[in-house]
């Protein structure tokens, strides 16, 4: 009788995991650049109006986890372009960086890595039944570390405009980030760098 | 003369064979007419189904309105002598549906991406059936009710990114359906079924009783 009471929940467990398994993917069928995401935030209390030039970075900052470094590829260089034109087409003029821009503009590649760790292959849905306490399953409940990566662009407008002196910080008025598959691919490039612009009609110049 | 002397004899043996049989046959017990072992015993039955099913109010206006094809479930039950019966099911069932590139704001954030919305899970109940008809009938309709709890899995994924939500929840069911045998007092036969689901689940755009209706064919075989 004892030995039913653990095979049912056995039996049941090995029904679930089976069921679970056999379940697809149901993103395997996106391209590239379907299975981009683009986000972006504003500071609401910002006016836009007020801004007339802007000015962009010359290299592209990397961020690796803690450390921190500027680039400049082929890809990179598109991308600047990209922001200038963008900004240029919702009527800012392009200045130099030492001609008193009123916002700048900087992109940045952010790519973080995680260790994480999980039992297997005991989830968060059958950890435990009531009423069993002290019994296994039969196979030791061991852990497995793996390793995940995130990484995505982020562009940000800073305020030169309204710079904050006291503690020396310029306001972010804008930023975006670019998440998604295969991101470093130059083919998407614009339809990356064009999205951001599309989705924020209010950086448009009356 | 010897002849009809044998005759005679022979015409005796074959009546006095006649009449042993008849009386011999009145004697034994009548077999045929005997109820079915499963009239007579409680017996087993175990079921597997696939099918389909719709969502329903909320879950479709808000979340997900594309059918399913892609339900799966076995059953096992307990046929009592009576016209109940009682058994456990774990089944499966998942819907998708996706949508194209849309903005979506989230208080000063806006997000532009196709989001691919899902909803799966895995019930696993028991159940009370009760039959209109007796065991051997070959049609053999019945009323279902069910209860137990759903291994709930909501993904939705914006892009490649996804926003994953899995818990137990409750969940309920009734239904109606009916047994075919494919011969007399046979152990196998069919079964359709049509049944109304809900599972309490409130997350995101779920906002309380995810009901479903579906319907499937399945195999059952039976034995005691």
């Amino acid at each position: 009788m004892k030995n039913k009471l653990i095979k049912i929940p056995l039996f049941i467990a090995a029904c679930v995991f089976f069921i679970s398994a056999c379940s697809k993917d149901p993103i395997s069928d996106l391209s590239t650049e379907e299975s981009l995401v683009y986000y972006t935030n504003r500071d609401k209390a910002a006016n836009f109006q007020q801004y007339k030039t802007f000015s962009v970075s010359d290299s592209i900052l990397v961020v690796q986890n803690n450390r921190s470094g500027y680039a400049l590829t082929n890809f990179d260089r598109d991308l600047l372009s990209g922001l200038i034109d963008n900004m240029k087409e919702l009527g800012y003029t392009y200045v130099g960086p030492n001609d008193k821009p009123d916002i700048g503009l900087t992109a940045s590649y952010i790519s973080n890595t995680y260790l994480n760790v999980a039992s297997i292959p005991i989830s968060s849905y059958w950890g435990g039944y009531p009423g069993y306490g002290g019994y296994g399953y039969g196979y030791p409940s061991y852990y497995q570390y793996y390793q995940t990566q995130e990484s995505y662009w982020l562009v940000s407008m800073l305020d030169f405009k309204n710079a904050d002196t006291t503690n020396k910080k310029f306001p972010v008025v804008w930023n975006a980030q670019i998440k998604g598959r295969d991101i470093e691919n130059p083919q998407l490039v614009d339809t990356m760098v064009n999205s951001l612009f599309t989705q924020s009609p209010y950086l448009k110049l009356q | 003369m010897k002849n009809i002397k044998l005759k005679i004899w022979l015409l005796a043996m074959v009546l006095f064979a006649g009449f042993s049989k008849h009386a011999w046959a009145q004697q034994q017990p009548k077999l045929y007419t005997l109820p079915s072992p499963y009239e007579r015993y409680t017996y087993y039955l175990a079921t597997a189904r696939f099918g389909g099913s719709m969502p329903l109010g909320k879950f479709s206006e808000q979340y997900i309105d594309k059918s399913s094809f892609r339900d799966i479930s076995v059953s096992l039950e307990w046929v009592l002598p009576n016209r109940f019966s009682i058994g456990g099911e774990i089944g499966s069932n998942y819907y998708e549906k996706r949508l194209p590139r849309a903005l979506y704001e989230f208080g000063d954030q806006t997000v532009s991406a196709i989001q691919t919305r899902t909803l799966s899970q895995v019930p696993i109940q028991v159940f009370a059936n009760y039959h209109l008809a007796p065991k051997n009938a070959r049609i053999q309709p019945y009323f279902q009710v069910s209860g137990g709890i759903s291994l709930v899995d909501y993904s939705l994924y914006y892009g490649s990114l996804v926003d994953q939500y899995q818990k137990i929840k409750p969940t309920y069911g009734v239904g109606v359906g009916s047994k075919f045998l494919f011969k007399p007092d046979g152990a196998l036969g069919a079964d359709i079924r049509i049944k109304y689901s809900g599972t309490s689940i409130k997350y995101d755009y779920l906002d309380g009783n995810t009901a479903t209706i579906g319907a499937s064919v399945g195999l059952f075989y039976r034995w005691w």
